[in-house]
C-alpha cells in the first residue's frame, strides 16, 4: 500500500510541471480581477451631494413632489452614485409654521416621489404662493440637505371639441384667489403632445395669451387600435407655476386596422419553406434507408452463420 | 461535441484503406464510442432546464438550427454505433472461438451474441466489407453535416464573434485538429501502458503527426482569416469583442491562437524533431490550445451582448467559471480515461481481424507478384 502511494506521489511530482501549468492556465487573472475591484474601499469624501427638488401638477390636479439624491465624484463627474433608501420629508411652510405633507424613500435610482392629493389644503402667503421644502435629515456618513421651491397654483383646463368639424384643442389657464375670483394667465409657453407607449410625441409648441390657447389638431395622427388618442398639454419650468400637465382622450385617431396578412412557408411563419422539408426528407430518407439496408445485411450474415452451424452439426 | 470527428477519422482511415490503419483504427474507434457516450451527457448538462427537454421534440421548428442539430446528432449517433459495431464483429467472432483465453462465462456469452454467428466465410466477409464501406462513407458525410449544423447554431446568429460564413469549415478543421491530437495522446498512453511498441511504431506517430501538421496549418489559416476579417472591417461590436479578447483574455488568446498552432507546426515541421515524445507533446499543446479556443468562442461573445444587461448582479453580467464548471470539465476527462481503460479490457486494442485481413491481402499480392515475375 505504502509502495503504491509512493509511486503515486512520485508520479505526481513527475508531472507536477504539467499539472501546475494547466492550473495556472485555468485560473487565469480574469477570475480574480472582480474580487480585487470589490476590495477597493469606497471613499465618500471624494464625492459631493447633488440634491434636486421639483414639483409637478398632474392631470388629476394632484401634485407630485420629486427629489433626486445622488453623490457625484468631485474629480470624475461621470461617476455618479444614487443614494437609495434615504428618507425625504416634504413640508409646506409659511413663516415659522411647518406642515408635514408626507415622507418618501429614495428608490434605487435615488429618486423619492410623494403625491399630494388634489384635495390638499396648502398654506398660502399673501400673494397666493405655496412654499414647499424637501428635507433630507442626513445620516452618519452623509450630511443633511434641504431645498425649497415656491409655486403658485394654476388651473389648467383642456377641452377637445369639433368646431365646424375641425378638431380643435382649447386650453384655458387661470388662477383662483382666496375669494374665488378667476384671473386668466397672462402669458406662458405651452407644449401640446400626444401620449404614446414609451414617450410623448410633441406636435405643437405655442403660447397661452390672456389665459387661452386654441389649436387645430392634425388629421393624420393614428391613435390606438380603437382610434383613441390622448392629448397632453404641459407647461414646463415656469417661474411662478412650476411644471403642470393636463390630458384628455378623444376618438380623434385616424387609425385604420389593416388586417395582418398571414404568411405561409417562411423562416418566421409556423411552417417552414417548402425546400427545407424536401431537403430534410431526402437527407433523412437517404441516410436511414442505408441504416436499414445495413441492418438487413447483418441479419443475413447471422442467418448464413446459423445455416453454416446447422450443416456442420449434421 | 467532438464525438463526430473520431468516427469521421475512422471512416476516412477505413474508406481509403490506409496501410497503417490497423494499429490505430481500434484506438480511434474506442475514443469514438466514449465520445458518443460522454458528449451527449455534456449537451444535456449545458441545457440547464432539463425539465423542458421534451419541448424540443414536442414543438420542433424545422427552421431552427437547434432542431437540425437534434436531428443530425441523433442520426449521427445511430450511424456511428452501427458503423462501430460492424468493425467490431470479426473480433467478437475471434474472441468467441478462442478457447485459449480464460474469460468469464458471461463475457463468452456476450461475445457470442455480439458476433452474430460470423464465421468469416467468403460471402459473409464480402457482405460485411461491403456494408462497412458504405457505412464509412455515410459517417464521413454525417460527421460533416453534424459539425456544420453545430457551427450554424453559432454562426446563424448575429452575435459578434459567431456570425461568420467560414464557421462551418472552421469547426470541422478545428475538430479534426484536436481529434488527431487526442488520438496521438491515446496512442502514446496505450503504447506505454500495454507495451505495444511492436504494433504502435514510430511510423504511426509520424503519420499522425503529419496529419496534425496539416490540420494545424489549416486551422491557423482559418483562425487568422477569421480574426483578421473581424479586425479589418472594424464593426463596433466586433471591436468591442476584440478588445475583450486582448485585455481580459490576453494569455488565453495567445495560447489558443499562437502557441497552440505554432508550437505543433514547429515541432513536426522539422524531421529531426519527429520523435514519439515530441509528437505527443505537440498533440498535448494542440489539444489544450483547441480547448481554450472553444472557450474563447463561447465566453467573451456572451460577455459582449448587443443589449446591456441591466439591474442585475455583477456575476450575471461578467462570466467567470466556478468550481462547478471546472469539476464538470475534469469529470469529463476523468470519465473518458476510466471508460477507455475499461473498454480496453473488453475488446482487443489492436484489431486482430484487421491484421489477419492485412496478412491475407499481403499473401495475395505476393502471389500476384510472383505470377507477374514468371510471366
Amino acid at each position: 500500500m505504502t509502495l503504491k502511494l509512493e509511486i503515486m506521489k512520485s508520479n505526481l511530482f513527475k508531472y507536477s510541471y504539467l499539472a501546475s501549468f494547466i492550473v495556472v492556465l485555468l485560473f487565469s487573472s480574469k477570475s480574480f480581477a472582480q474580487e480585487e475591484e470589490q476590495k477597493e474601499a469606497f471613499d465618500l469624501s471624494k464625492y459631493k451631494t447633488v440634491y434636486k427638488f421639483n414639483s409637478f401638477k398632474q392631470a388629476d390636479n394632484s401634485r407630485l413632489l420629486e427629489v433626486s439624491l445622488i453623490v457625484q465624484n468631485k474629480k470624475d463627474r461621470k461617476d455618479k452614485i444614487p443614494v437609495f433608501e434615504a428618507d425625504i420629508n416634504f413640508y409646506n411652510i409659511l413663516d415659522d409654521e411647518e406642515v408635514l405633507l408626507g415622507t418618501a424613500k429614495t428608490s434605487q435610482e435615488g429618486i423619492a416621489q410623494f403625491i399630494a392629493p388634489a384635495s390638499q389644503n396648502y398654506l398660502l402667503d399673501e400673494e397666493g404662493y405655496i412654499h414647499l421644502i424637501a428635507r433630507f435629515e442626513g445620516t452618519k456618513e452623509l450630511k443633511g440637505k434641504e431645498k425649497d421651491i415656491t409655486v403658485k397654483d394654476l388651473n389648467l383646463e383642456l377641452e377637445l371639441t369639433e368646431i365646424d368639424s375641425v378638431k380643435t384643442v382649447l386650453v384655458k389657464a387661470f388662477t383662483i384667489d382666496s375669494v374665488g375670483v378667476e384671473t386668466p394667465l397672462e402669458e406662458a409657453d405651452i407644449i401640446i403632445s400626444v401620449k404614446s407607449m414609451l414617450n410623448n410625441m410633441p406636435i405643437e409648441e405655442g403660447t397661452i395669451e390672456d389665459g387661452e390657447f386654441e389649436y387645430e389638431f392634425p388629421t393624420d395622427i393614428p391613435g390606438d387600435d380603437d382610434g383613441d388618442l390622448t392629448v397632453m398639454i404641459s407647461i414646463e419650468d415656469h417661474d411662478d407655476f412650476g411644471n403642470l400637465v393636463q390630458e384628455k382622450s378623444a376618438k380623434w385617431g385616424n387609425h385604420l386596422k389593416t388586417p395582418v396578412k398571414k404568411v405561409k412557408n417562411t423562416l418566421w411563419s409556423e411552417s417552414a419553406p417548402l425546400w427545407m422539408y424536401i431537403v430534410l426528407t431526402i437527407l433523412l430518407v437517404g441516410v436511414w434507408a442505408n441504416y436499414i439496408y445495413t441492418i438487413v445485411n447483418l441479419f443475413r450474415i447471422k442467418k448464413e452463420g446459423i445455416q453454416l452451424e446447422l450443416t456442420s452439426e449434421e | 461535441m467532438l464525438f463526430g470527428v473520431y468516427t469521421f477519422i475512422a471512416g476516412i482511415l477505413h474508406f481509403f484503406k490506409t496501410p497503417w490503419k490497423n494499429s490505430v483504427l481500434r484506438i480511434v474507434e474506442l475514443i469514438t464510442v466514449l465520445s458518443l457516450i460522454i458528449g451527449p451527457i455534456f449537451i444535456l448538462l449545458c441545457i440547464g432546464r432539463l425539465d423542458r427537454l421534451h419541448y424540443l421534440f414536442l414543438y420542433p421548428r424545422i427552421q431552427s438550427p437547434i432542431t437540425w442539430d437534434i436531428i443530425a446528432i441523433m442520426t449521427d449517433l445511430v450511424g456511428c454505433f452501427i458503423y462501430l459495431y460492424l468493425t467490431f464483429i470479426p473480433d467478437f467472432a475471434i474472441l468467441r472461438d478462442n478457447d485459449d483465453i480464460k474469460i468469464a462465462n458471461w463475457r463468452k456469452k456476450l461475445y457470442k451474441a455480439l458476433a452474430l454467428n460470423y464465421q468469416d466465410t467468403p460471402s459473409q466477409r464480402e457482405r460485411l466489407h461491403k456494408i462497412t464501406r458504405t457505412m464509412s462513407v455515410m459517417i464521413i458525410v454525417l460527421a460533416i453535416v453534424a459539425y456544420t449544423v453545430l457551427a450554424w447554431i453559432f454562426s446563424l446568429t448575429l452575435q459578434p464573434g459567431w456570425n461568420s460564413s467560414i464557421f462551418a469549415p472552421y469547426f470541422i478543421v478545428a475538430g479534426l485538429y484536436s481529434g488527431v491530437g487526442v488520438i496521438i495522446i491515446a496512442m502514446y498512453a496505450t503504447r506505454k501502458y500495454f507495451h505495444l511498441e511492436r504494433y504502435l511504431r514510430k511510423v504511426h506517430f509520424v503519420a499522425a503527426g503529419i496529419v496534425l501538421l496539416v490540420m494545424a496549418l489549416l486551422f491557423g489559416y482559418f483562425t487568422f482569416s477569421e480574426y483578421f476579417a473581424r479586425w479589418f472591417s472594424h464593426k463596433a461590436t466586433d471591436v468591442q469583442l476584440l478588445d475583450t479578447l486582448f485585455t481580459g483574455y490576453f494569455w488565453e488568446f495567445i495560447f489558443a491562437n499562437y502557441i497552440g498552432v505554432l508550437v505543433p507546426i514547429f515541432i513536426i515541421f522539422f524531421k529531426k524533431f519527429r520523435t514519439i515524445k515530441s509528437i505527443t507533446f505537440a498533440a498535448v499543446i494542440a489539444v489544450l490550445g483547441l480547448w481554450l479556443n472553444r472557450f474563447l468562442i463561447v465566453v467573451p461573445t456572451l460577455e459582449t451582448p448587443y443589449l446591456p444587461i441591466q439591474d442585475t448582479r455583477a456575476e450575471f453580467v461578467h462570466y467567470s467559471a466556478t468550481w462547478v464548471e471546472y469539476s464538470l470539465s475534469f469529470a469529463g476527462i476523468a470519465a473518458f480515461c476510466l471508460l477507455f481503460t475499461l473498454l480496453v479490457k473488453f475488446v482487443p486494442i489492436i484489431p486482430m481481424s484487421g491484421i489477419i485481413d492485412y496478412e491475407r491481402e499481403h499473401k495475395k499480392s505476393k502471389k500476384k507478384n510472383r505470377k507477374i515475375v514468371t510471366e
